[in-house]
């Protein structure tokens, strides 16, 4: 697969503090990579560089191999942080002055404008758009060139569920075009839904990187409960308890690797003991992030 | 080149405030300067003995080749107005932080700086044709008895007035770079000439030779005060080329800051 993105060593210092430290990541043509990380992980920061705005204090990076950006950055579509647009313009004009700027044709704007259901206000003012309409103006303009690469930062910021659940099949839809999308997002959820890809940041350091559907296989999770009232003792004889909290109605059994939840049903029956409850959970992108994070303790 | 000044132009085109102050500026210009001698003969319909002391039809205020430079002079006094717009168009990219959208959208900060330079150039351009075009009219109308060889004498002082004009525009883009702020910028931007008459009068008493250099001074230089030619016989009636050289490199020198300080900034 054709490389989109490299990058390597990529530093920023803002005076003292190390935003970025060292980065190093690669983007394969048709990922959906999801950049995640707590609120001022240095996402914004990276995606800063990637694009010419910020300078990196070091490293290198390239896109399609380039090093010079500007000619290729006309075929990114990107959205950084909030939506920008000059206020009294009004969202055609906007777009027409976006695509002046990529060396675009303007044909593509009527399409744009109607994927993002903004047809209606298109001759209205900017500075009157709700935010949700700024947002989603915001995904047009960053698909109006037809970009072989999208960059997305928190692009549901902001919107009500049904405007990111739109957000959500847009990207989907454009995935399935096999472009490549680069998403930064603190949104697990949206982050395991729509991504093949993820990198985790904390503090400027790169601590993970793979594809999502690792994310689940490894150890499991059983929710258990009976009527008993030693279940606790019970529980903690079985050979592949790694440890148990009790939860509201049931205990949540974190399993050691090689174990199953049908392993556990099958030692409580021969225990005769029937559960009530029983269901085996998989890590969600969430735990594994929570886990990956407190694995790797602040500096 | 084009291309860059189609976007600047698409910026600017549906912006009222430009249009406003644009329109204020052509305006002014264009009517002060054509209305030279309506004012005159508005002074002596009311001023006794104005208009018997002094036959205000023998002032030679537009008789080629006078008027070049008289008009020139005069509409110089306005580029402030032009200033204040520059201004205002590069502290909005970012204070709506739009020059940040600009360089993700594929703009070089070069070719971002080089739109904005520019509509410099071209608002220069304009007060120049506009002027040009006055000055023509009204010679015809009121030199006396023409004569050819007098029409496109002085002409050159066009050159200095676009200099001085691209000059102080320069001055106010690089000045809104730095400050950022449109508010403070235009303060700083009006008193600039007062900040360096205060150094001026200072370096004076030591290193008089270097009052030229300065970089303000080297824009009023350019086109010297005319009237005095109708008190005293002895005026400077040409362009000085060491002027010219001064304010070329001081025009050459704020662009090129303007484009250093933006390619090292963050944005």
């Amino acid at each position: 697969m054709q490389t989109v993105l490299s990058v390597d060593g990529l530093t920023k210092d803002f005076g003292r503090i190390r935003a970025v430290n060292n980065l190093a990541l690669e983007v394969k043509a048709g990922q959906v990579f999801g950049m995640l990380g707590p609120n001022g992980s240095g996402k914004t920061t990276t995606l800063g560089m990637l694009m010419g705005v910020v300078n990196p204090s070091g490293g290198l990076f390239t896109w399609f191999g380039e090093t010079q950006t500007n000619q290729v950055r006309k075929k990114i579509g990107a959205v950084l942080e909030h939506p920008i647009f000059y206020p009294y313009l009004s969202g055609q004009k906007n777009l027409e002055l976006n695509a002046l700027i990529k060396q675009c044709p303007t044909d593509n704007i009527p399409n744009v404008l109607e994927l993002v259901e903004l047809s209606a206000r298109k001759d209205h003012k900017y500075k009157t758009y709700s935010l949700g309409m700024k947002q989603r103006l915001a995904i047009a303009s960053a698909l109006l060139n037809d970009p072989t690469v999208l960059i997305l930062d928190e692009p549901t910021n902001g919107l009500d569920p049904m405007g990111i659940a739109e957000i959500r099949e847009i990207i989907k839809k454009i995935a399935a075009n096999g472009k490549t999308i680069i998403l930064a997002s603190h949104l697990l959820d949206e982050v395991q839904k729509v991504c093949t890809h993820f990198a985790i940041l904390q503090r400027g350091n790169l601590i993970h990187t793979g594809p999502v559907d690792e994310v689940g296989k490894g150890t499991e999770t059983v929710e258990v409960n009976a009527e008993v009232d030693n279940l606790n003792e019970i529980l903690l004889d079985f050979s592949g308890t790694s440890s148990i909290t009790k939860e509201s109605g049931f205990y949540r059994v974190s399993m050691r690797d090689g174990f199953r939840g049908k392993d556990l049903n099958r030692f409580l029956f021969d225990r005769n003991v029937v559960a009530t409850h029983l269901v085996t959970k998989k890590k969600t992108l969430e735990q594994q992030f929570l886990d990956i994070l407190s694995s790797n303790p602040q500096k | 080149m084009l291309h860059l000044l189609k976007i600047e132009l698409k910026k600017m085109a549906d912006y009222r405030t430009f249009w406003v102050v644009c329109g204020l500026y052509f305006l002014t210009i264009g009517f002060s300067t054509a209305s030279g001698m309506e004012f005159l003969k508005w002074l002596a319909s009311f001023i006794d003995g104005f208009g018997e002391n002094l036959n205000i039809d023998r002032i030679p205020l537009y008789h080629f080749p006078d008027v070049w430079l008289n008009l020139v002079w005069w509409s110089g006094l306005f580029k402030v107005l032009l200033g204040i717009m520059v201004v205002i168009s590069i502290t909005n990219e970012f204070s709506y932080r739009t020059i940040r959208q600009n360089i993700i959208d594929g703009l070089s900060r070069w070719e971002f700086i080089g739109s904005k330079i520019l509509l410099n150039v071209l608002l220069s351009m304009m007060s120049v044709v506009l002027i040009f075009l006055i000055a023509l009219v009204t010679g015809f109308i009121y030199t006396p008895d023409i004569q050819w060889k007098y029409v496109f004498t002085d002409i050159e002082f066009f050159l200095a007035y676009f200099l001085e004009i691209f000059e102080y525009l320069s001055f106010a883009l690089l000045l809104g770079i730095l400050v950022r702020r449109s508010g403070l910028t235009i303060i700083l931007l009006l008193l600039s000439s007062m900040l360096e008459l205060i150094i001026k009068v200072n370096v004076d008493d030591y290193f008089p030779n270097a009052i030229p250099f300065f970089p303000l001074e080297s824009i009023t230089n350019l086109v010297p005060l005319p009237f005095y030619r109708y008190a005293f016989m002895e005026i400077q009636d040409y362009v000085k080329i060491s002027s010219v050289a001064i304010s070329v490199s001081w025009t050459l020198i704020f662009n090129y800051l303007a484009y250093l300080r933006l390619k090292k900034s963050d944005i």
